[in-house]
């Protein structure tokens, strides 16, 4: 099968640099998957889960925050502030930090504060989700 | 002159002080060194965000963004913020002197200011010189780390967004070549777009989905985290070495005052010793003397 090269790159650390068969984010629109071979192009990446299958056939899943996608040449460059597996999540940690988001919420403090929360809440809520997600 | 036992406390004093300014020393190398290593960590990602973020650039019409500088007019009556990063202990040498000096500077080159203070001794200077501040962020510059720095970012940008501030400023200290401190002040909103000057000429047509303005909106916030993440920990690496610095001229003052005071104090015990001897030697012969004085008066 058809490889492309591809790096992952979150803020603290590089999250993966190998070859993939394909990888799977999550966009405005909803999912968008890349092969090899495909158009350059860059993509806007929302949170969510990512998916990609490497060249040895393994899936891996992470939870992923906003950022952008850039395939060129054959080559994919995804940013992103945050990747994190799904056995790195603390599943209690995120619905803990979920219900405390949910809190601040319903404080109806500033329009900043509760922007602040609302997008803890996000990432929340998406680590839960990728940690529960099924193969 | 001193008395010897006053000397032995002083010594004592000094040598105490000693080992403490040793310990800080220790402490802010290996912090240095660790702030260090997760910089480096970072540089990939801030690297390759900034590059894309030149590519969008090129692509999108930019004027079209408030996010890139030349969107709107300047005037003389917008609000500039200004994001001061010092650290939250002084006995770090110049470090924070440096940093709050720039800042006024800038200041006064400005009406309309808006200041956001990290760190707890640029709050305590700008509360005790009666200056105001927006906001402080305390703990953040003792341990850099990305939820913060999306804090502070998030924060910056809601302002900006809002059009309550025209302008951000960041403040930090960068350590240069040969261990130089020096202090920067970057204009972080609006981008300038000359920062971003591309090397690579040789480009691909990029088709970018929904839109490069889309792109662009989503990667603003990511580089605005990544560029105070980065300027945080560059000022923490700045504040270890500054303090690393003065802790080490600390030791060696120490050092030097140790030997003066131990030549001092061997100069008074010998000159205490030679005393006591010619006390007793005095007071021996006064005794001989007495003795045979008293011999002579009975024969």
């Amino acid at each position: 099968m058809n490889c492309f090269h591809l790096k992952i790159l979150a803020a603290e650390r590089v999250f993966f640099d190998g070859a993939c068969r394909s990888l799977v984010v999550p966009t405005l629109d909803g999912l968008y998957g890349i092969q090899a071979q495909h158009e350059n192009v860059v993509i806007a990446v929302v949170p969510g889960t990512l998916s990609l299958r490497s060249a040895e056939g393994e899936e891996i899943v992470a939870a992923v925050s906003g950022g952008v996608l850039k395939m060129e040449n054959n080559e994919a460059l995804l940013l992103v502030d945050t990747a994190e597996r799904p056995e790195e999540i603390d599943l209690s940690r995120a619905e803990r930090d979920a219900a405390e988001a949910k809190e601040a919420l319903l404080q109806k403090r500033s329009a900043q504060e509760s922007h602040l929360a609302e997008e803890r809440m996000a990432r929340a809520l998406n680590r839960i989700k990728t940690k529960k997600y099924k193969r | 002159m001193a008395s010897a036992k006053e000397i032995k406390n002083h010594i004592g004093s000094v040598k105490s002080t000693q080992k403490i300014t040793n310990a800080m020393y220790l402490i802010s190398s290996t912090k240095m060194r660790r702030a260090r290593e997760s910089l480096a960590q970072t540089q990939p990602y801030f690297d390759a965000l900034r590059t894309e973020i030149a590519r969008a650039f090129e692509h999108s019409d930019s004027k079209k963004s408030h996010y890139v500088a030349g969107h709107r007019k300047e005037s003389d009556t917008d609000a500039y913020g200004y994001l001061v990063l010092t650290a939250d202990r002084g006995l770090a040498g110049a470090y924070n002197q440096n940093v709050i000096k720039e800042t006024l500077h800038l200041m006064a080159q400005h009406e309309n200011n808006k200041l956001f203070v990290v760190g707890d001794y640029g709050r305590q200077y700008f509360l005790s010189h009666r200056i105001p501040f927006e906001k402080s962020f305390l703990y953040t510059a003792q341990s850099p780390s990305i939820p913060r720095a999306r804090e502070m970012g998030a924060l910056l940008l809601d302002l900006y967004d809002r059009g309550e501030i025209q302008r951000v400023y960041v403040v930090y200290t960068e350590v240069g070549s040969g261990m130089n401190l020096d202090v920067r002040a970057d204009c972080l909103l609006p981008i300038q777009p000359e920062t971003f000057a591309q090397d690579s000429p040789e480009e691909n047509r990029l088709r970018f989905e929904p839109s490069a303005d889309v792109v662009l909106a989503h990667a603003v916030p990511n580089y605005v985290t990544g560029y105070l993440y980065s300027a945080v920990v560059e000022s923490f690496c700045a504040e270890q070495n500054a303090r690393a610095a003065a802790m080490d001229s600390a030791n060696q003052n120490a050092q030097e005052l140790l030997e003066t005071l131990k030549v001092a104090y061997n100069h008074e015990r010998q000159g205490a010793i030679t005393q006591e001897i010619t006390e007793v030697s005095a007071g021996a012969r006064a005794k001989k003397q007495h003795g045979k004085d008293r011999c002579s008066h009975e024969k």
